[in-house]
């Protein structure tokens, strides 16, 4: 089981990580020795298991439906890099348009 | 001056004292802010469990006082506007906040070599680590700083560091203390959890912050916490000593310490069997796939976009996403989220974190087995090794993990769990480790100060 | 060569409850941005969601209406992608293990008749937060608001035949979730929104063809629309021996045109796991059951009901029956003693506001009884939204129907006097002029004759003449 240079570019991009290319061969190699120490858990034999719980007949405690103070010390205001006009402000979508 | 304006004051002289401040263990503390703390702790009511006791907090546990950096360029400065529910707990029992310590970067180590802000030094010796992820915490309760200090638990992060610095670390149950306020690494794993140098302090502090929390929805509401005073002796109590903590390679002084340990429990009236939990060496590797998983996406928030440190980039949102990500996070959390998302990804999601949570279920399993057979606590050695040197496992990041090796098992069954002092080697402290079933720190804590009280931790085992 | 068209969509509605999925804050609109938000729903570390309990009865609501089998225990998930509009960079949603499955919702299609579209599974998750483009040129204004708004996600099977049976089915889904009080399904403002998947493949064959997903769909008409374009595109692929790709198309309104996404797009890898942050939600039968008690007569039982138990038309029943509030009227009327065909007819024709139900049966009751003409009722009508007496307002207005014969015959004899003409012409066989008279008699009387006593009247008078 080995981990290619493709494999984390792709992965980096699934993790939106930008990666300075100068590090890509250090990083697989690591990656490559980590997912390579991980998969001992293929050698490990079935461990096969019903995955669901015995059903209990009872509710799960849930939050009752009412409005709640957000009592906030600090305003979206005051936490955001860029904020105009009350609202957050990031970058032209481009790339991520329409997916 | 006020009773918790001395305290105050005797804080921050040590915080700025010479071998406090080089150890590296605080990110954020000032007089000003141990000031307002004392002024806050003199106008309540003086029967607070916690009455003036100044406690530090590792830092990604936010406070609205203090800035959270998670030790993480990426959140360099960023001040929340919420406290964690911890944090009130502590602050409604008369407690202060003490300062904010320093931890590996995101939750993820076992060195506190991976911080933004620089390391923590071991407090006896410089030349090594302090253990981690919450180094910052361990070293400033070893260096007789603070009291207490809270720290957390992914994966062993509180009982390593307190064996390496020979104070008592304990985590609790999982789901015994509420998470609201902890920044999520692995959420099935996490743990608020507490340093002191005694048994009964670390005992009276998880006190004040355990109970269920609405504001966590996997906070438990299981039997309340029920510190007991220790007995006479262990008699009646069956100590378990599991076989595959014990390896034939164990270090010497390290396994001197644990006899040393055992013989204590045998001379106080315990009775000690051996055991087999044999899904122990899947731990670790199950470990390494659930919790950077878990990590992976509950580090997706930081983009930049809402809070915490932007990355400059001409481009579109993505490219801020990746810059700032790609920059803004350190070397091992930026492998753990390549891990976490490889190990989640099509193709591999059944391999890896299907059968780690399987795995998972196993280990889980052999612990139930255990209690179930008549065992009120398991002993083991907390870590393989003392405190290492810092540098000497940073080349491999999987000699780094196996330091996980003993506590990472009860960290993955969601059991309570404790290190506290047994001895020493060449100086170094060594750290025993006892591991209870659900919800029963209460037992574990009395035994294990009935074995503080007789034990003398700062011996040599040999 | 004869294709066979085969629709599925996916509809996400949100849940009409006060507080959002996972936190406290408000679901309100119209305010001023991010100003209903909190460390939850902002993605702040070291948040936690809690599951809202009025969402998780809605939902269940909605499944028992849809006929679906409710899970006793289901599972939120973590679908994990980057997106502006969302803060946590993952979606809390459900996955392998939805809250139910196995519904079905019956349409009326006017190619098959009555036909049953099965309901693959409904689930429950949090909506996104606002992107607004224009507000600042070159970047997206992000407005989180409605980040964590609860949202119920529908997916019908792949049984629907036609764009107009799709659009059919939301008719039904929308009438069906607000009789059940679950949403508003208003998709002009947001509260339902439709994805649709259709794909070809030759009569006969049961092998599904490459769907295409259309999104971008603001209205049922549009639905319909979108789906007839894409249907014609992916036919005249097929019949140039050409094969239909697996995209995703964009509905552009302004052109009616389907057009695919401008990026290549690869497939998402959402990475799902179950959120370790929530545990299983656990659903007692008990509580099952009394959700069910709750929901009200659905459309299909109302409309068979109101035709059966009112001998109304199976027309009239439906359109009745289209929004629960108007047959509840309906029923409320004829309970105040009002004949059913008329309530019908006056519930149904009359627009604005409506009386008390009391009023209006007994403003049908005046017509009924000759009191009141029907024209003179619909004018009263308007008047009596605040309530009122009918017979005052009739009165005030000066519209009760006369029926004193002397007054009668004195406007019968006026008008046969003012036209002899016609009069000598219907005394000579042009019977059909009898509507004329009655019309002069009205109009005498400013329409207070009750015409049903004129005409015998004039038919006497004229002969006799």
């Amino acid at each position: 089981m080995s981990v290619s240079r493709e494999e984390v570019e792709r992965i980096a991009g699934l993790a939106a990580l930008a990666l300075d290319p100068a590090e890509l061969p250090e990083l697989t190699a690591q990656m490559d020795r980590i997912v390579g120490f991980v998969a001992r858990l293929a050698e490990a034999g079935s461990l096969e298991e019903p995955r669901e719980a015995p059903d209990t007949p009872v509710d799960s405690p849930l939050r009752e439906d009412v409005v709640l103070p957000a009592d906030l010390a600090r305003s979206p205001a005051e936490l955001a890099p860029e904020f105009v006009d009350g609202f957050f402000v990031v970058p032209r979508l481009g790339a991520m348009e329409e997916s | 001056m006020s009773g918790a304006g001395a305290v105050a004051r005797a804080v921050a002289e040590r915080l700025a004292a010479a071998d406090v401040a080089r150890l590296n263990a605080t990110l954020a503390w000032s007089e000003a802010a141990l000031a307002a703390e004392a002024a806050r702790v003199d106008a309540l009511p003086d029967d607070g469990v916690l009455h003036q006791w100044p406690v530090a907090i590792k830092d990604n546990i936010v406070t609205t006082d203090l800035p959270t950096t998670c030790g993480s360029r990426i959140l360099q400065g960023y001040r929340s506007p919420f406290n964690a529910t911890v944090v009130e707990r502590l602050r409604a029992a008369g407690a202060m906040v003490a300062c904010k310590t320093n931890l590996d970067e995101f939750a993820m180590g076992s060195s506190t070599e991976h911080s933004a802000f620089g390391r923590v030094l071991h407090p006896q010796d410089p030349s090594r680590v302090p253990g981690g992820s919450s180094g910052g915490s361990a070293a400033l309760v070893a260096a007789g700083a603070v009291a207490a200090a809270l720290g957390s638990e992914t994966g062993g992060s509180v009982r390593q560091p307190a064996s390496f610095c020979g104070v008592v670390g304990v985590k609790p149950t999982y789901g015994r203390v509420s998470r609201y306020g902890l920044v999520a690494f692995g959420s099935s794993l996490d743990c608020v959890s507490v340093f002191a140098r005694t048994v009964a302090i670390a005992g009276q502090l998880l006190e004040v912050i355990a109970g269920p929390d609405s504001r966590d929805a996997t906070s438990v509401a299981a039997p309340k916490l029920a510190l007991q005073p220790p007995g006479a002796s262990l008699a009646g109590t069956t100590i378990g000593i599991p076989r595959e903590y014990f390896p034939a390679d164990l270090d010497p002084g390290i396994q001197a310490a644990c006899n040393r340990a055992m013989d204590r429990m045998r001379d106080l009236g315990a009775r000690l069997i051996e055991v087999s939990l044999p899904h122990t060496s899947l731990a670790v590797p199950a470990y390494y796939i659930v919790a950077p998983a878990e990590a992976a996406a509950n580090l997706a928030r930081f983009d930049g976009a809402r809070y915490g440190v932007r990355a400059e980039s001409s481009g579109d949102v993505r490219a801020l996403y990746r810059a700032t990500r790609g920059r803004g996070f350190g070397a091992e959390v930026r492998r753990r989220i390549l891990v976490g998302t490889y190990v989640l990804s099509a193709g591999y999601h059944e391999a890896y974190y299907g059968r780690a949570q399987a795995a998972r279920r196993r280990i889980t399993g052999d612990f139930s087995a255990a209690f179930a057979a008549g065992v009120d606590l398991l002993f083991t050695p907390t870590t393989p090794t003392t405190a290492f040197r810092a540098g000497e496992k940073t080349a491999d990041p999987v000699a780094m993990y196996l330091a996980d090796v003993f506590v990472c098992p009860a960290s993955l069954a969601g059991l309570p769990a404790m290190s506290f002092p047994i001895g020493r080697s060449e100086g170094l402290p060594i750290g025993g480790q006892l591991i209870a079933p659900p919800f029963a720190e209460g037992v574990m804590l009395a035994a294990a100060a009935r074995l503080e009280a007789a034990l003398d931790p700062v011996a040599e085992a040999r | 060569m004869s294709w066979e068209t085969v629709i599925g969509l996916e509809v996400h509605v949100q849940l009409d409850t006060r507080s959002k999925m996972f936190c406290g804050c408000s679901t309100g609109f119209g305010n001023p941005p991010n100003t209903n938000v909190c460390p939850v729903c902002l993605g702040l570390p070291g948040a936690l969601p809690v599951p809202n309990a009025g969402a998780v009865r809605l939902g269940v609501r909605a499944a028992l209406a849809l006929e679906c089998t409710v899970q006793p225990r289901s599972i939120f998930a973590r679908k994990n992608y980057f997106y502006p509009d969302l803060p946590k960079g993952y979606q809390i949603s459900q996955y392998d293990r939805p809250l139910a499955s196995g519904g079905r919702l019956e349409i009326e299609s006017s190619d098959r008749g009555t036909v049953p579209v099965s309901i693959v599974r409904l689930h429950l998750e949090e909506d996104a937060g606002k992107l607004l483009h224009d507000r600042i040129p070159g970047k997206t204004a992000i407005d989180l608001n409605r980040a964590g708004t609860p949202l119920a996600e529908i997916v019908s099977g792949p049984d629907l035949r036609s764009p107009a049976e799709a659009r059919e089915y939301l008719n039904a889904l929308k009438q069906i979730l607000r009789y059940a009080g679950v949403s508003e399904c208003n998709m002009e403002q947001g509260s339902l929104r439709v994805d649709g998947n259709i794909s070809l493949r030759r009569k006969g064959e049961s092998a599904l063809g490459t769907r295409t997903e259309i999104k971008n769909l603001n209205s049922f008409a549009n639905v319909e629309r979108a789906l007839s374009a894409e249907r014609d595109r992916q036919e005249a692929l097929l019949a140039r021996g050409e094969t239909v790709e697996q995209v995703t198309l964009l509905f552009h309104p302004g052109s009616g045109q389907v057009r695919p996404m401008r990026s290549k797009e690869e497939s998402h890898d959402y990475r799902y796991f179950d959120d370790p942050d929530l545990p299983p939600l656990l659903l007692a039968p008990a509580t099952i059951a009394a959700i069910g008690e709750e929901l009200p007569e659905l459309p299909a039982a109302k409309r068979s009901r109101l035709r059966d138990g009112y001998g109304l038309s199976a027309y009239d029943a439906g359109v009745l029956a289209a929004e629960r509030s108007t047959a509840d009227y309906f029923e409320a009327v004829c309970a105040a003693g009002a004949e059913p065909k008329a309530a019908a007819n006056w519930v149904i024709n009359e627009t604005g506001a409506v009386p008390p139900a009391g009023v209006l049966a007994e403003l049908i009751g005046l017509v009924e009884d000759g009191t009141l003409s029907h024209q003179a009722a619909r004018r009263i009508y308007p008047e009596l939204a605040g309530g009122g007496s009918p017979r005052d307002a009739a009165e005030r207005l000066g519209l009760l129907q006369v029926r004193d014969t002397d007054a009668l015959a004195a406007w019968v004899d006026a008008v046969i006097a003012g036209h002899p003409a016609e009069a000598a012409r219907y005394r000579a066989g042009e019977l059909k002029l009898m509507a004329f008279f009655t019309g002069q008699v009205m109009k005498q009387s400013r329409g207070q004759a009750d015409p049903r006593r004129v005409q015998p009247m004039l038919a006497r008078r004229l002969e006799d003449g």
